[in-house]
C-alpha cells in the first residue's frame, strides 16, 4: 500500500488550542514518514471540517488519515464517513484523542504539546499499518419481543405495534399490567393505574 | 393494558418465561416456556364460575400482598388481561392430592386440563426490548429497629397502596392489618432501603417522596380527623407539576419532620416511633396507628439471570447496564437489546413511558430496514495456530465464540479437531478473548496486533 497520509489537527473551539499548540502538532506531523499533508482547523467535526478533508484526501491524493481531536466515541463515526466520502476506504482512518488525553487533563502547555505530536506519531504509524476492512449486512427479523408486561412493555409494543409491526409481549405473570395494576391512584394528577 | 391486549399486531404470552436467547441482533430465537395454566384459554370464556366454586379459598393472595386470600383457581385480579383463569398447582387439591375437581364438573365449556404441561416455544424476532420491572427491596430482611416485620401494622408502600384501592382488599378503605380499625394516625417513613449504604441502597429510588406525598394525602382527605406524619431526609420533587402536588398535600395537613427514625415498638394497640426532628433539634417520640415504609426500588426478581441468558450486563446494584449513561441510554451493550423502564434503575411513571417510547424508537430504527451493517472491527481466529483449548468460550461476555469441527489431514491420514469460531454478528469486538489465547490465534480486526506494535514503535523506536 502506498504510504500517503493526511493529518488534519483539530482546535475544539479553545478546548484543545488554549493548551495545546495545534500548528506545532500540525508543522511536526509533517516530518513523519508518510505524511504528505497536515493542517489545523477550529472544528474538524463541521461540515467546512469535513469538507477540508475530503477536499485535501482528492487533492494530495491520500491514502490514509489521521484526526487528531476528541475522543474516538465522540466523532469516529462523523470521521469514517467523511473519510468513505472522500473516497478512502473508512477503516484506513484513526482519530487520536489530543482532548480527553491531552488538553483536557494538562496545563503545561509545552509539554502537552509535545504529547499531542507524540500521540499523533502513534496514530500515523498504526493508520500505515491498517486494512481496508468490508462492512457486511444481515437480515432482518421484522418483529420484536417485549420481555415484561408492565408498563414500560405495554408502551414500548404499543409505539411499535402501531408503527405496523408485529410485537410479543412475554409476561411472567397471568396477566398484563406490572406493578401498576396494583397501584391506586397515581401522582401528580391523581387519576386511576388501570 | 387493553389497548394492548386489543392491538392486532400484539400478541400477548402471559404466564411464562424466557428460556434461552440465541442469535443476535435482527436474528434471534428466542424460547418462550409457557406454564401450565392447567385451563384451555381457547375455550374458556372466563365466566368465573370455577372461581366462585373452588373450596380452596383460604389461599394467600400475591396480588394482595397477603392482605387477602384467593383461591386455587384464579385470575391474578379482576381485571386481569386476558381475562381468564388459571390454575395454581401448588395449592389445588386436584393437582396436590388428586381429592375435588369441582372446577372441571362445573365448567361450561369443557376448559379445564388437569393434565396441561408446560409448553415450550421458538420465536424469532429481530429487536428485544427488555421491561422486567421492578420489586420491592425487603425490609423485613435488613431492618431490625422497625421489628424485622414483626408488628402487622408496619407496612410497606405497596401493600398502602391496596390498602387505598377500591379494588383492594379493604374496598378502598384505609384499615389497619392487624385489628381492622381505621388508623387515625399514620405515620410515613421515607428511604428505607434507599441511600442507605449500611442497610440498603447507596442510590436515590426516585419515586417514593412523591408516592408518600400522595399517601399522606389520601390519609388526609380519605379519614376525618387523622394526622399523617412524614418522616424525611429530603424531599425530592423534581418533576413536572411535582413540587405543587407536594404543596398539596401540606396544604392537606400532611406533617413532615425531618429525620430518620431510630425504632418502632408497640405500647398497647398503638406503634411508638422514636425520632429526632433535625431542623429543631429535638428528639421526639410520636405514637401512631399505622406505620407506612416508603421502601427503595430494586431489580426484579430473577432480572439478573435473564441478563446472562441474553448476555449483556447489569451494574452493582443489578439494574441492566445502559451502553452509555447519557448518549445510548435505552441500549444495551447486547447489539439489538433495548431497555424499558425500571429494569434500567429506579423511576417513576412518566419517565417510564417515556423511556419505553424511547426504547420503541430503537426497534423501528432497526426494524424498518431490511438488512442491518455490522462493524467489521471483530474478533477473527486462525485455525491454523488455534489449539482449540476453549479458554476463549466462557470469556467472550458476546457468546459469540463457539467451538467447531475442522477436518484436517495428518500423517495418518483425515482427521477432525476442534477449534474456536468467531460469530461476527455476535462479536462487539470488545477484545476480551485475545489475551485469553494462548497461541495467539485470535486478532482483533482493526486493532491487530501488529497495528499496535506500530504504535508502541512510534514512541520508543
Amino acid at each position: 500500500m502506498r504510504k500517503r497520509v493526511g493529518v488534519f489537527v483539530c482546535d475544539c473551539g479553545t478546548n484543545i488550542a488554549s493548551v495545546v499548540d495545534t500548528e506545532q502538532v500540525a508543522e511536526a506531523a509533517r516530518q513523519i514518514p508518510g505524511v504528505v499533508f497536515s493542517t489545523t482547523y477550529k472544528y474538524m467535526c463541521s461540515d467546512p471540517g469535513q469538507e477540508m478533508i475530503r477536499n485535501a484526501i482528492q487533492e494530495h491524493d491520500l491514502e490514509q488519515v489521521v484526526v487528531a481531536s476528541c475522543s474516538p466515541r465522540m466523532h469516529e463515526n462523523t470521521f469514517r464517513r467523511a473519510v468513505e466520502a472522500g473516497g478512502i476506504n473508512p477503516y484506513l482512518f484513526e482519530q487520536v484523542n489530543i482532548r480527553e488525553q491531552v488538553s483536557w487533563v494538562h496545563t503545561d502547555k509545552n509539554m502537552a504539546t509535545l504529547k499531542a505530536i507524540d500521540l499523533v506519531r502513534m496514530g500515523v504509524n498504526k493508520v500505515l499499518h491498517n486494512q481496508p476492512l468490508q462492512i457486511s449486512t444481515i437480515p432482518v427479523t421484522k418483529k420484536a419481543m417485549v420481555i415484561g408486561g408492565g408498563i414500560a412493555g405495554m408502551q414500548a409494543a404499543l409505539d411499535i405495534a402501531e408503527a405496523g409491526y408485529s410485537v410479543v409481549i412475554v409476561e411472567k405473570e397471568a396477566s398484563i399490567g406490572g406493578k401498576m395494576t396494583q397501584l391506586d391512584k397515581t401522582f401528580p394528577t391523581l387519576d386511576c393505574a388501570a | 393494558m387493553v389497548a394492548a391486549a386489543q392491538h392486532p399486531n400484539i400478541e400477548l404470552i402471559t404466564y411464562a418465561e424466557v428460556q434461552k436467547v440465541a442469535g443476535y441482533i435482527g436474528n434471534f430465537t428466542v424460547t418462550v416456556k409457557k406454564k401450565a395454566k392447567y385451563v384451555d384459554w381457547d375455550l374458556c370464556t372466563g365466566c368465573g364460575t370455577c372461581i366462585e366454586k373452588c373450596p380452596s379459598k383460604k389461599i394467600k393472595d400475591e396480588f394482595e400482598l397477603g392482605m387477602g386470600s384467593r383461591t386455587a383457581i384464579h385470575k391474578l385480579f379482576p381485571q386481569a388481561v386476558p381475562g381468564k383463569p388459571y390454575i395454581d398447582a401448588e395449592h389445588c387439591t386436584k393437582l396436590t392430592k388428586g381429592k375435588c375437581g369441582v372446577c372441571e364438573k362445573i365448567c361450561p365449556t369443557d376448559a379445564i386440563r388437569f393434565d396441561d404441561q408446560d409448553e415450550y416455544v421458538d420465536i424469532d424476532v429481530g429487536a428485544i426490548v427488555m421491561a422486567t420491572g421492578y420489586d420491592l427491596f425487603d425490609w423485613t430482611e435488613a431492618y431490625g429497629e422497625y421489628g424485622y416485620g414483626k408488628y402487622p401494622d408496619v407496612i410497606d408502600s405497596l401493600q398502602f397502596e391496596r390498602l387505598s384501592s377500591s379494588g383492594g382488599p379493604t374496598g378502598g378503605a384505609i384499615r389497619r392489618p392487624s385489628d381492622g380499625k381505621e388508623p387515625k394516625c399514620v405515620a410515613f417513613i421515607k428511604c428505607v432501603g434507599s441511600r442507605d449504604d449500611t442497610k440498603g441502597k447507596s442510590y436515590c429510588s426516585r419515586a417514593c417522596c412523591m408516592y408518600t406525598a400522595k399517601h399522606a394525602y389520601q390519609v388526609k382527605t380519605k379519614i376525618e380527623d387523622s394526622e399523617a406524619y412524614v418522616f424525611y431526609m429530603d424531599v425530592r420533587t423534581a418533576g413536572k407539576n411535582y413540587e405543587e402536588f407536594y404543596q398539596r398535600s401540606l396544604d392537606a395537613g400532611a406533617k413532615y419532620i425531618r429525620g430518620r427514625v431510630s425504632k418502632i415498638y408497640q405500647r398497647g394497640d398503638k406503634l411508638v416511633l422514636k425520632t429526632e426532628d433535625t431542623l429543631l433539634g429535638m428528639p421526639m417520640e410520636v405514637e401512631v396507628d399505622l406505620v407506612v415504609l416508603a421502601t427503595a426500588m430494586v431489580p426484579a426478581e430473577g432480572a439478573k439471570e435473564l441478563a446472562k441468558t441474553i448476555g449483556f450486563s447489569t451494574d452493582k446494584d443489578g439494574f441492566y447496564q445502559e451502553a452509555h449513561p447519557k448518549l445510548q441510554p435505552v441500549e444495551t451493550f447486547a447489539a439489538g437489546v433495548y431497555l424499558a423502564g425500571t429494569c434500567q434503575g429506579p423511576k417513576d411513571i412518566p419517565d417510564t413511558v417515556a423511556q419505553a417510547s424511547a426504547s420503541a424508537a430503537k426497534v423501528l430504527g432497526l426494524l424498518t430496514r431490511d438488512e442491518y451493517a455490522t462493524d467489521p472491527m471483530t474478533s477473527e481466529v486462525d485455525p491454523g495456530k488455534c489449539s482449540g483449548c476453549g479458554f476463549c468460550v466462557p470469556i467472550c461476555p458476546y457468546k459469540a465464540i463457539s467451538l467447531v469441527d475442522i477436518e484436517e489431514r495428518g500423517a495418518e491420514g483425515p482427521f477432525t479437531r476442534q477449534v474456536a469460531q468467531v460469530n461476527a454478528s455476535l462479536c462487539q469486538g470488545c477484545g476480551a478473548c485475545l489475551p485469553a489465547c494462548r497461541t495467539s490465534a485470535l486478532d482483533l480486526k482493526g486493532f491487530t496486533d501488529e497495528q499496535l506494535v506500530a504504535e508502541v514503535d512510534a514512541l520508543c523506536l
